[in-house]
């Protein structure tokens, strides 16, 4: 793995909250929060958290759906050349619009009910200039075959195909333009178990075949295992750790990431868990604790954490933490089969 | 062990729609104990959700039960048949929520925006006792806080958008305990929680089913969740159960080849990083193109043609309370 196709550093997106007729602004969700990472060529980078932890926000800032308020997006051209996509206007973005492709959540709404399989998937194509329709049918039919669909399918429409294959014609339109990243947001969480894990196991192939790299948005632990090479928790807008995959699972060194393990259900009747139940509810991001934004519900949390802002800090290479006990603290992962 | 709270024998609900009959659910039997946990689980479609309104009788047309038995046990002793009661009358609406608690997936649309948390908990608390307006308020109080509810004596007064979802499904806990049943259902009860919170929730009926010697019937999509809170397991596809046992045996001692693909194919935090999952081919079908003879043998790895194609499989015994409908096991010579 090599240079970073994204780099992110210091993203702030505050939404203002307004009051009364004049709309008054009177104070902000503090969405995202300070986040930086990278992401490397044919890596898959997942970013997970609960809701309302500005995961998703973070993904739209970086798509330029919506315009962050502060910090770089640096994005990497076919040159090596970065791009501040934080502040591109829209000219500017068009170029990279086609270098960003996003799979969505739910098949059922992302897919024009109106339009068949050949026009969703050629759509990219035609809006990129590509002209002849020859040339985009054949186009097509590549990508239907990417995603193992078959091509007698693409004059029909959308509502003929189940949850499983509507994923596959949007990640198959994700795929048009030869993107250099693709943002996934809960790509899986809406299927069923045995649609999820065809979908899951595609997404590999086609990353081991296209060499593909993926931001992977994602709540559920079990997914993100087995999709990630390196793994960013969020908490209130925050990264608080960033690691390889097998070391955030064994060995997590953030009190949240270990309560986070322990509350995921184990698919077998011997391992009932011994849980940390975490008391209380996330933080709310318009009125963050001051501190350590997690200390309120943090068992290990001193008179410190609630005066002290931590740092993301790496102790060792390619783990980071932002904790203030993080050196001293020994925290439990979950054990590998 | 004790006589059964509820016994289900053979129900079948169907839908009557232009298109065709769907068989909702399709011959389900199981019973339900006091103190104990029954987990129905499968994918959409499977019937689990179905099988809780059929008990509750809210199932809405054109859904009708069209056969079986419903046998709940009341509290004098009486046995009564849920399928012979009118739905709306009288003895029914003492049974639903009065006897069977019910927990809804979604807190934000079952609860009511217009009136605050105690206006319903002391609905529901009078409905079911003759309780004064007064002692109903106290009593509404002292469920929020058995429920884990901070400061219940205020959030009584609060409306259910101002809490998070988590207070939220604890108020809708709170709200099926209200006339204290004896059994509680639970559809889907944490699918809509993050995962801090679903272990919270699932703490809080583990406790109360405790605290109480509640029977609770927990339906679910999720294998893990079963596997933390059931006693006994049906796993059900497209209308049919095709396996039912103690929890242990499901998991460790699958014996019907679509629990043991599902089984297979559910991700995991123990995995290999990027390990590739084992997949079931195919989707679930049109439940208004339900295949004939086994409902999964076209995805089945082991299916035999000219037989899983044809015939139904009935339910053999394979084991300790463990039964499966598969005719890889051969019903015994009597």
């Amino acid at each position: 793995m090599t240079t970073p196709v994204l780099e992110v550093q210091g993203l702030r997106k505050h939404f203002p909250i307004k009051q009364g007729l004049l709309g008054r602004v009177a104070g902000h969700v503090r969405a995202v929060d300070d986040v930086s990472f990278s992401i490397a060529h044919g890596e898959t980078l997942s970013l997970v958290g609960e809701s309302g932890c500005g995961k998703t926000t973070t993904s739209r800032c970086i798509l330029r759906a919506i315009t962050p308020t502060s910090g770089r997006i640096l994005f990497r051209d076919e040159k090596g050349d970065a791009i501040d996509v934080a502040t591109l206007d829209r000219k500017g973005l068009k170029p990279l619009r086609r270098r960003m492709q996003m799979i969505f959540q739910d098949p059922f709404s992302s897919l024009n009910p109106r339009m068949t399989i050949a026009e969703i998937i050629g759509e990219p194509l035609l809006v990129q200039g590509m002209s002849d329709a020859r040339e985009r049918q054949a186009r097509v039919s590549e990508l239907l075959r990417l995603v193992q669909l078959p091509s007698a399918y693409l004059n029909r429409f959308p509502h003929a195909f189940s949850g499983g294959q509507r994923q596959r014609i949007g990640i198959a339109r994700a795929l048009a333009l030869n993107p250099s990243l693709i943002v996934a947001d809960e790509p899986v969480s809406a299927l069923d178990v045995s649609v999820q894990a065809q979908i899951v196991n595609l997404m590999l192939d086609l990353q081991d075949q296209l060499g593909l790299t993926y931001l992977f948005v994602a709540h559920d632990l079990s997914v993100v295992k087995h999709v990630s090479h390196r793994v960013a928790v969020m908490y209130a807008g925050r990264i608080v750790e960033t690691a390889p995959t097998t070391r955030l699972f064994t060995a997590p060194r953030h009190p949240y990431t270990e309560a986070l393990l322990s509350a995921v259900p184990v698919p077998d009747p011997r391992r009932r868990a011994q849980r940390i139940v975490l008391q209380g509810d996330v933080a709310d991001p318009s009125n963050p604790p001051p501190g350590c934004h997690f200390h309120p519900r943090c068992e290990y949390a001193t008179e410190q954490c609630r005066i002290e802002t931590p740092e993301l800090t790496e102790i060792e290479p390619g783990h980071e933490v932002r904790c203030l006990r993080a050196a001293e603290l020994s925290l439990r992962g979950v054990a590998s089969q | 062990m004790a006589e059964p709270i509820l016994r289900v024998r053979d129900l079948s609900t169907y839908f009557f729609a232009d298109e065709g009959v769907v068989r909702a659910v399709d011959g389900a039997s199981f019973d339900l104990y006091a103190g104990r946990t029954l987990g129905i689980v499968g994918e959409s479609g499977c019937g689990k959700s179905v099988t809780a309104r059929s008990i509750l009788r809210i199932v809405e047309r054109p859904g009708r039960i069209v056969g079986g038995e419903i046998l709940l046990r009341r509290p004098s002793g009486q046995v009564v048949d849920l399928v012979g009661l009118p739905s709306d009358g009288q003895q029914m609406r003492q049974i639903r929520g009065g006897e069977i608690g019910l927990v809804f997936q979604e807190p934000m649309s079952s609860l009511s925006a217009f009136h605050t948390v105690g206006v319903q908990l002391i609905e529901a608390i009078r409905l079911h006792s003759g309780l004064s307006k007064k002692a109903a308020r106290d009593r509404a109080i002292e469920l929020l806080a058995l429920v884990g509810i901070p400061r219940p004596a205020q959030r009584v007064d609060a409306y259910s958008f101002e809490l998070s979802g988590g207070l939220r499904q604890r108020v809708m806990v709170a709200l099926a305990l209200a006339a204290e049943p004896h059994v509680l259902i639970a559809d889907e009860p944490t699918t809509a929680l993050d995962v801090t919170t679903q272990a919270q929730i699932l703490e809080l009926i583990a406790r109360l089913q405790r605290e109480r010697d509640l029977a609770v019937i927990l339906i679910t999509h999720d294998m893990g969740v079963i596997a933390e809170m059931a006693d006994d397991v049906v796993v059900m596809y497209l209308g049919k159960e095709v396996e039912k046992g103690p929890v242990d045996a499901i998991f460790h001692a699958p014996r019907h080849p679509y629990t043991q693909s599902l089984l297979r194919s559910i991700p995991s935090v123990l995995a290999e990083p990027r390990a590739r999952l084992a997949t079931i081919s195919g989707s679930i079908p049109h439940p208004l193109a339900r295949p004939a003879g086994c409902p999964f043998h076209p995805r089945c790895p082991d299916a035999m043609p000219g037989r899983c194609d044809v015939d139904t499989p009935v339910e053999v015994t394979i084991g300790d309370n463990h039964v499966t409908a598969c005719h890889l096991y051969p019903e015994p010579v009597a």
